[in-house]
C-alpha cells in the first residue's frame, strides 16, 4: 500500500461528512431550530415591549398614532398571536387588470418556465463553487505528498469554474427574464411582494454584485494566486467567501417563495407588521434552505457527472478516457453524498408544512397532490437504482472487487422489493367496477404497503443498501491488514444487520399505533439509517490503515451501462427537482400568498398530473439544451490542456492507500 | 396550455427534430467529403429530403393546436424520424465510417426518450383538475331543508364523488375527518354521530375547562368559549333557547376549533387544534354556508329525516345580511323552471338545461360532454343488464324515467376517460320541474335517441 493521498482521502471524506452534518444537524434538531425558540423569544419580547410602550403612549396622549395588529404566524411566549405595528398596505384584491397575458400561452406557464429555468441554472452555479472549494482544498493539502494528483485536482476545480462562469452570466440573464415576466404578467401581485420585500430585494441585488466580484477575482486570479503558497490559501478562502455569499443569496430568494407558501410577519389582511426578519424567516425558510443546498449539490454533481460522462464517450485517447472516468467518479461521489441525506431534509420540510397547516400537508400527501408524491417515489427509486447501478458497474473495474460483486444481485433484489413497496399508493381513483372487484378502497394485502409505516421502512432500507454498496465500493481493491480486521468486519455487519432489523421492527410496530403516534417512529428509523452512514463509513475508513492494494483501478474502463446510469441520474434528478418545485408551489392551490392574497387569475386552477408532467419534461429538455450550449460556449475559450494522467494509473485519493 | 394553444413540449421537440434533420444532413455531407467513393449526390439528396421533410413537418406542427399536434406527431412525424435514424445507420454502416452515431445524438435520444416516458407516465395516471372553489355558494330561491343540507354536503365533499375516495369540497373537511361509522383515519375525530354528541359534550366537565374555560376568549379565533350570544354578530344565532345548544357547539367547533379539542386529536398536549378556523382564509365560509354545513352534520346520520336540524333556512334567517345570495323570486324572470309538456321538444330540453351536459341527437346545439351521450335506444337495454346496475328499471322507458328522476341510481362509465361520469353533478330536482305530461313526452323522446348513422 502506498501512503500517498492518505491525507486526501481523509480530508475529502471528512469534508463531505462535516458538510453533510452541518446541513443535517438542523434537521435533527428541527423543533429547536425551526421554531427559532431563543431568537423568536427575543423578537417576541421586543415586539411586546414595543406594544407596551405604544399602549402607554396611547394612554398618555389619548389618541392612537400606531395601529397594532396580530401576526398570522408568529406567537408570543404564551402562545397568543404576536402583535406588531401596521407598517404597510393591505393585500390587494386582485382583479382582471392585475393580470396580463399573451395569446400563445397562459401566463402561469410562462412564469413557470422562466422560474424553473432560472432555478435550474441558479442551482448549478451555487453547487459548482462548493465542489471547487472542496476539490481545491484537497489539491492544496496533497501538493507536497503527490504534486501530480494535486495538479490534477486543481485543474479539475479550475475547469469546473470555467464552465460555471458562463453559466453564471446565463443565470443572471434568466433572472432578468424571470423578473420581467413577473412584472409584466403579474403586476398586481408583484407590486404587493415588492412592497413587503423592498429592502430584501435591494440587499439581494447588492449581494449579487458581491458574488460577481468575488467570482471574477476567484476565477481570473486562479493562475496568478497559484504561484505562491500563501496566495493559494487566500484563493481557497475566496471560494469559502463565494459560497457564503452564494448561500445568503439563495436564502434571500428562498424567503420570497417560503413567504408565499407559509407567510409570517404580516396580519390577516396582508399588512406588513414592521419586522422584516419575521417576513424573511417564516416557518419553512430553514428547511427549504437546507433542502435546496443538498439538492443543489446533487444536481450539480449530476450535471458535472453527465458532462464528464459525455466527454468520456467522446474521448479520443486512453488518457482522456481515464481522466473523465475519474471525473465521473468524483462527481458521483459528491452526488451520492448529497443524495443520501436529501430525503431526510425533505422529511423535515414536510414536518414543518404539517406544523404550519395540517390540511396543507394532507393536500400534499393524501389530497390532490398525492399522486405527484407517488411519482416522486418512482423518481427517487430511479435515482437510487441509477446510483447503485453506477456503483455496481464501477466496482467491476476495481481489482479485488470479485469478493463483493456476488452481493450485488441481492442488493438489487432488495432495492426492487423496497421500491415496489415505496411506490404503492394508499388509495387510487377507481371505477366502481374496479372498486367492487378489489373489495374496497385498499387492496386486502398490498394495501398494507400503502401506508407510511411501510414507505418509511422501504426508503430507509433503500438508503441503507446504497450506503452498504458504497462501503463495499470503497474497500473493493483493498486487502484489510489491521489487526482488528475481524472485529471491524463484525462491527460493520452488526451495524447493518441491526439497522435493518430495527428499521423493519419499527415499521411493523407502526401498524399497531395510532397515526399521530406512528409519525414519531420515523425519527428512530432515520437515526438508525444515519448511524449506518456515519458509523459504517468511519469504521470502514479506519480499517484501510496499512491495507494492501489488490491492484490499481482501471480508469478509463467504465462500462457503457455505468456511463448511461450517470445520464439517467442526471435526467431523473432534473425532472424530480422540477416536480418537487411544482408540488411545493402548487400546494398553495388558488392563493398567491397562502390565505392572504388570492389568485384571481384565469390560471388559478391546479393542473392535471398529465399537464404538469408535460411541462416538467419540457423544462428538463429545455434546460439541458441550454446546458449543452453553455458547455459548448465554455469550450470555445480554448481547449484546456488536459491534465495528463500521472505515470502509472491515476488512482484518486478515495481508492488509494 | 389551453386547447386552442400549441403544446409547449411537442412544439419544442418538433423544433429539436428539425435541427436534428439538418444536423444529419450536414454530418452526411461532411462524411462523404472525407471519404473517397462515397456518393455525395445520392446521400446528400436523400438526407437533404429528410431535412426538408423535418423542417416542413415542424412548420406544420405550428399550424396545429394541442390535440392535433399530438396526433400528427405520433402518427407521422415520429415515424419520419425513426426512418431517418435507420437510413442514417445504413449510411454509416454501408460506408464503414463509424460504428454508430455521435454520442451527442445518442445522448439526445436517451435524454428525450427518458423524459418523454416520464411525461407519458404522468399522462397514464388518473387525471384530476382542481378549480378554485367559488367565493360563496349561491342560494337561488326558497330552499327546502333537504336542499339546504345538500348544500352543506357539497361544501364538505364537493359536487363530484369519485369512487374509491372522498372528494374534497370548499370546506376541505374530508382531508382530516371521516364520516362513516368505524372509519377512523386517525387524523381528526370521526363525525359520525356528531349531532348526538353535540348535546352531550357541552355538559362534560372536560368541555368546561379544557383547553380554556368557558367564558374565556380563544386568541386565534377571537371567540368566547361557550357563549352563543357573544359569537360575532354576522354568524350569531338569531332565535332559540338562551342556553348553549348542540347547534352552538357545532358552530363553535368550526369557528373556534381550539375552544375544545377532542382527546388525542390536538397538538401540544391537546391544547391546540390543528383544524383551521373555517370562517377565515383559506376556507372562509359565509354565514349561510356555515349554517348549511351544520344542517348537513345535524341530519346526515338520519337520511331523509330533518327533525334534528335547528339552523334556519336562508330565507327564514333574520341574521342573513348578505352572506350568500338569496334571490328575489317574485319576478317572472327568476321563477323556478317548470315545463308543462305543451312546448316543443327542442324548447323543453333547452329549458331544462340538458344540452349543457349531454349530446342529444335531434336537438340542435345539444353537444355537451360532461354527461354521457344520450343514445338510449341502444344503450339503455345494455345498462340494465350491467352487473353494476342496481336500479329498478326493466325496460328502456323505465330506465330513462329513472335516470331523469333519480340520476344516482346508475352512474354511466365514461369509456373515453376511463372513469365514471361524475356522480352528483346532474340535478335531482327534475321531479319538481316537469309535469306528468312533460315527463312522459321527454321519456318517449329520449328512449328513441340513437347515434347518427355513420358515427
Amino acid at each position: 500500500m502506498s501512503g500517498k493521498n492518505k491525507l486526501s482521502i481523509k480530508a475529502f471524506s471528512l469534508g463531505l461528512l462535516l458538510a453533510m452534518a452541518m446541513y443535517f444537524v438542523p434537521g435533527m434538531t428541527s423543533d429547536a431550530i425551526a421554531k427559532e425558540v431563543s431568537a423568536e423569544q427575543v423578537f417576541a419580547e421586543e415586539a411586546f415591549a414595543k406594544e407596551v410602550q405604544a399602549e402607554e403612549a396611547l394612554e398618555g396622549e389619548g389618541e392612537a398614532e400606531v395601529e397594532w395588529s396580530q401576526d398570522v404566524f408568529y406567537k408570543d411566549w404564551e402562545g397568543n398571536p404576536l402583535k406588531g405595528p401596521v407598517s404597510g398596505f393591505p393585500a390587494p384584491e386582485l382583479g382582471p387588470s392585475d393580470y396580463n397575458n399573451y395569446e400563445f400561452a397562459p401566463s402561469r406557464m410562462l412564469l413557470w418556465v422562466a422560474n424553473q429555468q432560472h432555478l435550474y441554472f441558479g442551482s448549478f452555479v451555487l453547487a459548482v463553487p462548493i465542489f471547487c472549494m472542496l476539490i481545491e482544498f484537497i489539491g492544496i493539502r496533497t501538493k507536497e505528498e503527490d504534486p501530480v494528483m494535486s495538479a490534477k485536482y486543481d485543474r479539475l476545480a479550475h475547469d469546473l469554474m470555467k464552465v460555471s462562469l458562463t453559466a453564471y452570466s446565463w443565470t443572471a440573464i434568466l433572472g432578468g427574464i424571470l423578473l420581467f415576466t413577473f412584472i409584466t404578467l403579474f403586476p398586481g401581485f408583484f407590486k404587493y411582494m415588492a412592497g413587503i420585500f423592498r429592502p430584501v430585494m435591494h440587499v439581494y441585488a447588492l449581494m449579487f454584485l458581491a458574488e460577481s466580484g468575488i467570482l471574477y477575482v476567484y476565477y481570473y486570479g486562479w493562475d496568478r494566486m497559484s504561484e505562491d503558497k500563501f496566495l493559494k490559501w487566500i484563493h481557497c478562502s475566496l471560494a469559502v467567501l463565494l459560497n457564503l455569499v452564494g448561500t445568503v443569496l439563495m436564502y434571500l430568494a428562498n424567503s420570497w417563495a417560503t413567504f408565499m407558501q407559509a407567510p409570517g410577519g404580516i396580519d390577516s389582511e396582508g399588512r406588513f407588521l414592521g419586522n422584516i426578519w419575521h417576513v424573511i424567516h417564516s416557518t419553512l425558510w430553514n428547511p427549504v434552505g437546507v433542502h435546496r443546498i443538498l439538492g443543489n449539490i446533487v444536481f450539480g454533481g449530476g450535471i458535472v457527472g453527465a458532462y464528464a460522462a459525455y466527454h468520456y464517450l467522446t474521448a479520443k485517447n486512453e488518457e482522456e478516457k481515464a481522466h473523465y472516468d475519474w471525473v465521473c467518479y468524483v462527481a458521483m461521489f459528491i452526488c451520492i453524498f448529497g443524495l443520501i441525506p436529501l430525503p431526510f431534509a425533505g422529511y423535515w420540510l414536510m414536518k414543518e408544512v404539517y406544523a404550519f397547516r395540517q390540511q396543507m400537508g394532507i393536500t400534499l400527501m393524501g389530497g390532490i397532490m398525492a399522486w405527484l408524491f407517488i411519482i416522486q417515489a418512482v423518481m427517487i427509486g430511479l435515482l437510487f437504482f441509477a446510483a447503485n447501478s453506477y456503483l455496481h458497474n464501477g466496482m467491476a473495474r476495481v481489482k479485488g472487487s470479485h469478493r463483493y460483486m456476488k452481493y450485488c444481485k441481492y442488493m438489487i433484489l432488495l432495492l426492487i422489493l423496497c421500491f415496489t413497496m415505496w411506490m404503492t399508493p394508499h388509495t387510487i381513483v377507481m371505477t366502481p367496477a374496479e372498486l367492487k372487484a378489489m373489495g374496497g378502497a385498499q387492496h386486502p394485502i398490498i394495501g398494507h404497503f400503502g401506508v407510511m409505516s411501510a414507505k418509511n421502512t422501504a426508503v430507509n432500507l433503500m438508503i441503507t443498501t446504497t450506503i452498504l454498496c458504497f462501503l463495499l465500493y470503497q474497500r473493493a481493491n483493498k486487502k484489510i491488514n489491521v489487526p482488528w480486521a475481524t472485529v471491524g468486519n463484525c462491527w460493520i455487519a452488526a451495524i447493518f444487520v441491526g439497522a435493518a432489523a430495527n428499521i423493519i421492527f419499527l415499521g411493523i410496530y407502526g401498524y399497531f399505533l395510532p397515526a399521530n403516534q406512528r409519525v414519531g417512529l420515523s425519527v428512530p428509523q432515520v437515526t438508525t439509517t444515519l448511524t449506518t452512514l456515519f458509523a459504517g463509513t468511519a469504521i470502514n475508513i479506519s480499517m484501510f490503515k496499512d491495507s494492501e492494494s489488490y491492484g490499481d483501478i482501471q480508469w478509463g474502463s467504465q462500462s457503457k451501462v455505468g456511463t448511461y446510469a450517470i445520464f439517467l441520474l442526471a435526467i431523473s434528478f432534473t425532472w424530480l427537482m422540477g416536480l418537487m418545485g411544482y408540488i411545493r408551489s402548487a400546494v398553495r392551490l388558488f392563493w398567491h400568498v397562502t390565505e392572504v392574497v388570492r389568485d384571481n387569475s384565469v390560471d388559478a386552477y391546479t393542473l392535471t398530473i398529465g399537464e404538469a408532467g408535460k411541462m416538467l419534461t419540457f423544462n428538463t429538455l429545455f434546460v439541458w439544451t441550454q446546458f449543452v450550449v453553455v458547455f459548448w460556449v465554455g469550450s470555445l475559450t480554448g481547449k484546456s490542456v488536459e491534465a495528463k494522467a500521472p505515470e502509472g494509473v491515476p488512482v484518486p485519493a478515495q481508492q488509494q492507500q | 396550455m389551453l386547447p386552442e394553444q400549441h403544446d409547449i413540449l411537442f412544439s419544442f421537440i418538433a423544433i429539436a427534430f428539425a435541427l436534428f434533420g439538418i444536423y444529419v444532413f450536414a454530418n452526411v455531407i461532411l462524411n462523404c467529403r472525407e471519404r473517397e467513393g462515397a456518393n455525395i449526390t445520392k446521400w446528400g439528396g436523400i438526407f437533404g429530403a429528410f431535412a426538408i421533410a423535418c423542417f416542413s413537418m415542424t412548420v406544420h406542427m405550428f399550424s396545429l393546436v394541442q390535440a392535433d399536434q399530438l396526433a400528427f406527431f405520433f402518427s407521422t412525424y415520429l415515424w419520419l424520424v425513426v426512418i431517418l435514424l435507420i437510413t442514417w445507420g445504413v449510411f454509416l454502416k454501408s460506408n464503414s465510417m463509424e460504428a454508430q452515431s455521435p454520442p451527442i445524438i445518442r445522448g439526445f435520444f436517451f435524454w428525450t426518450t427518458v423524459s418523454l416516458l416520464l411525461a407519458g407516465y404522468t399522462n397514464w395516471l388518473p387525471q384530476q383538475r382542481s378549480d378554485p372553489p367559488p367565493r360563496e355558494a349561491a342560494v337561488v330561491g326558497d330552499l327546502t331543508m333537504e336542499e339546504f343540507a345538500e348544500m352543506g354536503r357539497v361544501i364538505i365533499f364537493g359536487a363530484k364523488q369519485v369512487a374509491g375516495q372522498k372528494s374534497i369540497g370548499k370546506g376541505q373537511c374530508p382531508l382530516c375527518h371521516t364520516f362513516d361509522p368505524g372509519d377512523h383515519m386517525g387524523r381528526c375525530p370521526n363525525l359520525f354521530g356528531v349531532e348526538k354528541r353535540s348535546h352531550d359534550r357541552v355538559k362534560e366537565n372536560r368541555y368546561a375547562t379544557s383547553p380554556i374555560a368557558v367564558g374565556e376568549v380563544e386568541p386565534s379565533s377571537g371567540i368566547v368559549k361557550g357563549k352563543w350570544d357573544e359569537v360575532p354578530e354576522e354568524y350569531r344565532r338569531q332565535h332559540g333557547p338562551d342556553e348553549f345548544t348542540g347547534e352552538d357547539y357545532i358552530r363553535e367547533s368550526v369557528m373556534c376549533p381550539t375552544c375544545y379539542v377532542v382527546k388525542d386529536f390536538g397538538n401540544d398536549g391537546d391544547t391546540r387544534s390543528p383544524m383551521p378556523v373555517i370562517i377565515k382564509p383559506p376556507i372562509s365560509l359565509s354565514r349561510t354556508e356555515v349554517n348549511a354545513v351544520i344542517a348537513y352534520l345535524q341530519s346526515k346520520d338520519t337520511p331523509g329525516e330533518f327533525a334534528t336540524v335547528t339552523v334556519p333556512l336562508p330565507q327564514d334567517d333574520a341574521g342573513n345580511t348578505g352572506g350568500a345570495v338569496v334571490e328575489d323570486t317574485s319576478s317572472d324572470e327568476d321563477a323556478p323552471v317548470f315545463v308543462t309538456g305543451n312546448e316543443d321538444m327542442q324548447t323543453m330540453i333547452n329549458t331544462l338545461g340538458c344540452p349543457l351536459c349531454h349530446t342529444i341527437p335531434g336537438i340542435e346545439g345539444a353537444v355537451g360532454e360532461l354527461g354521457p351521450k344520450l343514445h338510449e335506444k341502444i344503450n339503455a337495454p345494455q345498462r340494465i343488464k350491467d352487473p353494476n346496475y342496481k336500479g329498478k328499471a326493466t325496460n328502456t322507458r323505465e330506465y330513462v324515467r329513472e335516470s331523469i328522476l333519480d340520476p344516482g341510481a346508475y352512474v354511466v362509465f365514461n369509456e373515453a376517460e376511463g372513469e365514471s361520469f361524475p356522480d352528483g353533478l346532474m340535478p335531482t330536482t327534475f321531479s319538481e320541474m316537469l309535469s306528468v305530461r312533460a315527463l312522459d313526452k321527454l321519456v318517449d323522446f329520449i328512449s328513441q335517441t340513437e347515434a347518427p348513422a355513420g358515427s
